[in-house]
C-alpha cells in the first residue's frame, strides 16, 4: 500500500504544471461559455490577451530561465506584427505562410539584434535592448511606406482552413488559445532538454558554466533569437484580431506591459506569464472602462507585487499548493499505515 | 572664403552653442543616473519621471508668484526631498535582496509609470510653457548666444563642478566613494551607510530637477518630457561608463554636439539612430564604457 503512494507521488505532476492545466481549461470553458452567450467583446479581449501572452513567454524565456532583463522585446513583437501585416494585405491570406514567415523574419532581426545585445550584460543589456526598440520604433514611426504614425490599416482576415477566418471571434480565439498551448509545452518541452538546463544554469552562475567548457555567448544568442521568434509569432497574431498595426506596437509600452505581466504572473514558471496577461489586460480593461489612468493602478500594483511578492503569483502560490499536496498525500499515507 | 566664415557664424556656431546647452542639461541628468548607478547599483528608470516634476515643480511655484531664480533654487530641494523619501520607503525595500539589480530597476519602473500618470491627472497632458527668465541675447565676434542659453550652460557647468569637487575634494564624497567601494567595509568603520546611500540617491534625483527646471523655458513642459530626454542619458551613461563621473561629462557633451552637428545633414528624426549607432560603436569597442566606475577608478 505505502509503495503505490510513494510511487505515485513521483510520478504526480508539479503544482506549476496542475496551475498550467487549470489555466487552459479554465479558457476552454472562458470559450464555451462566450460562445454560447455569442459574445465578441470578451472574446476579442481574451485573444489579445493571449496574443500579449506569448510576447510575455518570450520575455520569462529570458529573464526568468536565462536570466537575460529585456526592455524592448516589442520591437520584435511589434516587427512581425508589420510582416504579418504585410503578408496579409499585399500577398496571402494563409495563416499559415503567415506564421511562419514572420518567425523566419524575426528570428533574423533577433539575430541581428542579439549580435549587438548580447555582447552586453546585466543591466547594460537591458538598456540596450530598450535602446534598440526605442530606435527602431522611431525609424518605423518616421517611415511613410510603413504608414507612419498611422500604421497599416485594412489588414484583411487570415484564413486558417477553408471557411474558417480570424474574423470569426470563437475561431480566432480556439486558434489562439492552442497556438499559445503549443508555444507553452515547446518551451516547458525545451526546459528538460540539455539545452534548456544549460539557459538555466546561465542565469544562475554564467562563469560557472563558462569555466565548465560551454560557450555561453552561443547559448544565450539561441535563447535570444528564440525569444525572439516567439515575441514575432505572438505579434504576427495581432493584425488578424485587430486588422491594422501601428508603430506604438514597439513602443516601450508594449515592452514594460510584457515584464509587468510576466513579474506579476511569476517569473520563471512559464504559466505565471500568462495567468499575468491574462489578469492583468482584464484588470487594464475594466479600469480603463472607468478612468483613463489605468497606467496609476498598473504601477502601484506592480510596485506592490516588486516588493511584497518579487517571485510573482504563480511563484507565490506553487510552493504553498505543493506543501498542501504534500501535507494531505501524507496523511493519507499515514492513514493507509494505520489501517 | 567668404562663405566658409559665414557658414561657420551663422549655420554652425549657433547649432554649437544650442547642443551646449543641452548637453549641459543632459550631463546633469547623466550625473544624476550615473552617481546613483556607481554608489547604489540602481538603474533608475523614473530619473526621466524626476525631470519631468522638476519642471512641474517649477511651473508650479512661479505659478504661485514665485520669482524664476527662487523656483530654481527651490526645486532641487524639494526633489532633493522626494529622492530621499523614494530611497527609504521603496529602494531600501527590494536592496538587500539577491536580484537587487533587476529588482531595483523594475521598482523604479513601476514608479515610472505611477508618477507619469499622476502628472497626468494633477496637469493633464498638454504642453505648458514658462517665460524665458532672461531674454535677449549678447553679440561676441559677430555672433549672437541667446543669453538664457548662456546663462544654463555657465550655470550647468558650476553645478558639474560643484559635484565634482563634492565627491572627490571633499570628505563626504571620501565617503561616498568607499562606500561604493566596499560598503561592509565602509560600514564597519562606522560610517551610516544607508543614509549615504539614500542621500546619494536624493543628489542624483536632484541634479534630474535641476535639468527639468532650466529646460522648462526651452522646451514646453508635459508629463512624458522625460521619456526621450532620459533616453538620450542612458545612452551618455552607458557610453560613459555606468557609475563614472568623468565618462558622463565627455559623453553627454559629445553626444549632444553630435546630435546638434548632424541635425545640420539628416533629419533630426535620425538623430536617435545615430546617437545609438554611436553607443553600440564605443560597446564593441570597449563593452564597460569609456570610463571605470565611481569608487573603482
Amino acid at each position: 500500500m505505502r509503495e503505490s503512494y510513494l510511487i505515485s507521488i513521483s510520478k504526480k505532476i508539479s503544482a506549476v504544471q496542475l496551475l498550467a492545466i487549470l489555466f487552459f481549461g479554465l479558457s476552454c470553458v472562458f470559450a464555451i461559455i462566450a460562445i454560447v452567450a455569442s459574445d465578441v467583446f470578451f472574446l476579442r479581449l481574451a485573444t489579445e490577451a493571449m496574443i500579449f501572452g506569448g510576447l510575455a513567454l518570450s520575455v520569462d524565456l529570458l529573464l526568468g530561465i536565462t536570466g537575460l532583463l529585456p526592455l524592448g522585446q516589442a520591437l520584435f513583437f511589434g516587427f512581425g506584427a508589420y510582416a504579418s501585416a504585410l503578408i496579409l494585405k499585399n500577398w496571402t491570406t494563409s495563416i499559415w505562410i503567415v506564421l511562419l514567415i514572420s518567425t523566419l523574419f524575426s528570428a533574423l532581426m533577433g539575430g541581428l539584434a542579439g549580435l549587438i545585445a548580447i555582447r552586453s550584460k546585466g543591466v547594460y543589456f537591458a538598456l540596450i535592448s530598450f535602446g534598440l526598440a526605442q530606435v527602431v520604433s522611431k525609424v518605423v514611426f518616421n517611415s511613410r511606406d510603413l504608414g507612419a504614425s498611422d500604421g497599416i490599416i485594412g489588414v484583411p482576415n487570415a484564413e486558417i482552413l477553408p471557411g474558417l477566418t480570424s474574423g470569426d471571434p470563437a475561431v480566432f480565439f480556439s486558434f489562439t488559445i492552442l497556438f499559445i498551448l503549443f508555444l507553452y509545452a515547446g518551451l516547458n518541452y525545451l526546459l528538460a532538454t540539455p539545452y534548456g538546463r544549460q539557459l538555466i544554469a546561465i542565469k544562475t552562475n554564467e562563469h560557472r558554466v563558462a569555466f565548465l567548457g560551454f560557450n555561453t555567448w552561443r547559448y544565450k544568442l539561441s535563447a535570444f533569437v528564440l525569444a525572439a521568434s516567439i515575441a514575432g509569432v505572438s505579434g504576427a497574431l495581432y493584425p488578424m484580431l485587430r486588422g491594422f498595426v501601428s508603430p506604438e506596437l514597439m513602443f516601450f509600452q508594449v515592452s514594460g506591459n510584457a515584464i509587468i505581466n510576466v513579474i506579476v504572473g511569476g517569473t520563471g514558471t512559464l504559466i505565471g506569464p500568462l495567468y499575468g496577461s491574462a489578469l492583468l489586460t482584464g484588470i487594464r480593461s475594466v479600469v480603463g472602462s472607468f478612468t483613463p489612468h489605468h497606467q496609476l493602478v498598473i504601477g502601484v500594483l506592480f510596485m506592490a507585487v516588486v516588493i511584497l511578492l518579487p517571485r510573482g503569483i504563480i511563484g507565490y502560490l506553487a510552493p504553498l499548493l505543493d506543501s498542501w499536496r504534500s501535507r494531505k498525500r501524507n496523511a493519507k499515507i499515514q492513514e493507509a499505515d494505520h489501517g | 572664403m567668404i562663405d566658409a566664415l559665414e557658414w561657420l557664424q551663422y549655420v554652425l556656431a549657433p547649432q554649437v552653442i544650442n547642443g551646449a546647452s543641452i548637453g549641459v542639461a543632459v550631463v546633469l541628468m547623466a550625473l544624476g543616473l550615473t552617481i546613483i548607478f556607481g554608489l547604489l547599483d540602481v538603474i533608475n528608470m523614473a530619473h526621466g519621471e524626476f525631470y519631468a516634476i522638476g519642471a512641474y515643480a517649477a511651473v508650479v511655484l512661479i505659478g504661485m508668484g514665485m520669482p524664476f531664480w527662487w523656483a530654481l533654487a527651490l526645486t532641487p530641494v524639494l526633489m532633493a526631498v522626494v529622492g530621499y523619501i523614494t530611497e527609504r520607503s521603496l529602494i531600501q525595500r527590494v536592496f538587500h535582496s539577491k536580484d537587487r539589480h533587476t529588482l531595483t530597476l523594475l521598482l523604479t519602473f513601476g514608479l515610472g509609470i505611477v508618477l507619469e500618470d499622476v502628472l497626468k491627472i494633477i496637469f493633464g497632458a498638454n504642453p505648458l510653457r514658462i517665460e524665458t527668465p532672461i531674454g535677449g541675447a549678447v553679440e561676441m565676434l559677430g555672433l549672437f548666444f541667446p543669453n538664457y542659453r548662456l546663462f544654463v550652460m555657465g550655470l550647468g557647468t558650476l553645478i558639474v563642478a560643484a559635484v565634482w569637487i563634492l565627491i572627490f575634494r571633499t570628505k563626504i564624497g571620501a565617503i561616498v566613494r568607499a562606500a561604493a567601494f566596499d560598503r561592509h567595509m565602509t560600514a564597519s568603520l562606522g560610517v551610516p551607510v544607508n543614509k549615504v546611500y539614500a542621500l546619494t540617491f536624493a543628489l542624483g534625483v536632484a541634479l534630474a530637477g535641476i535639468a527639468g527646471v532650466l529646460l522648462a523655458p526651452i522646451y514646453s513642459v508635459f508629463p512624458t518630457m522625460g521619456r526621450d530626454f532620459v533616453l538620450i542619458a542612458f545612452s551618455v551613461v552607458i557610453i560613459g561608463g555606468m557609475g563614472s563621473i568623468k565618462g558622463a561629462v565627455i559623453a553627454g557633451l559629445l553626444l549632444t554636439q553630435i546630435q546638434s552637428i548632424s541635425s545640420l545633414y539628416i533629419s533630426p528624426v535620425w538623430s536617435d539612430p545615430l546617437l545609438f549607432g554611436c553607443m553600440v560603436l564605443v560597446l564593441m569597442w570597449r563593452p564597460q564604457g569609456l570610463f571605470g566606475r565611481l569608487g573603482h577608478a
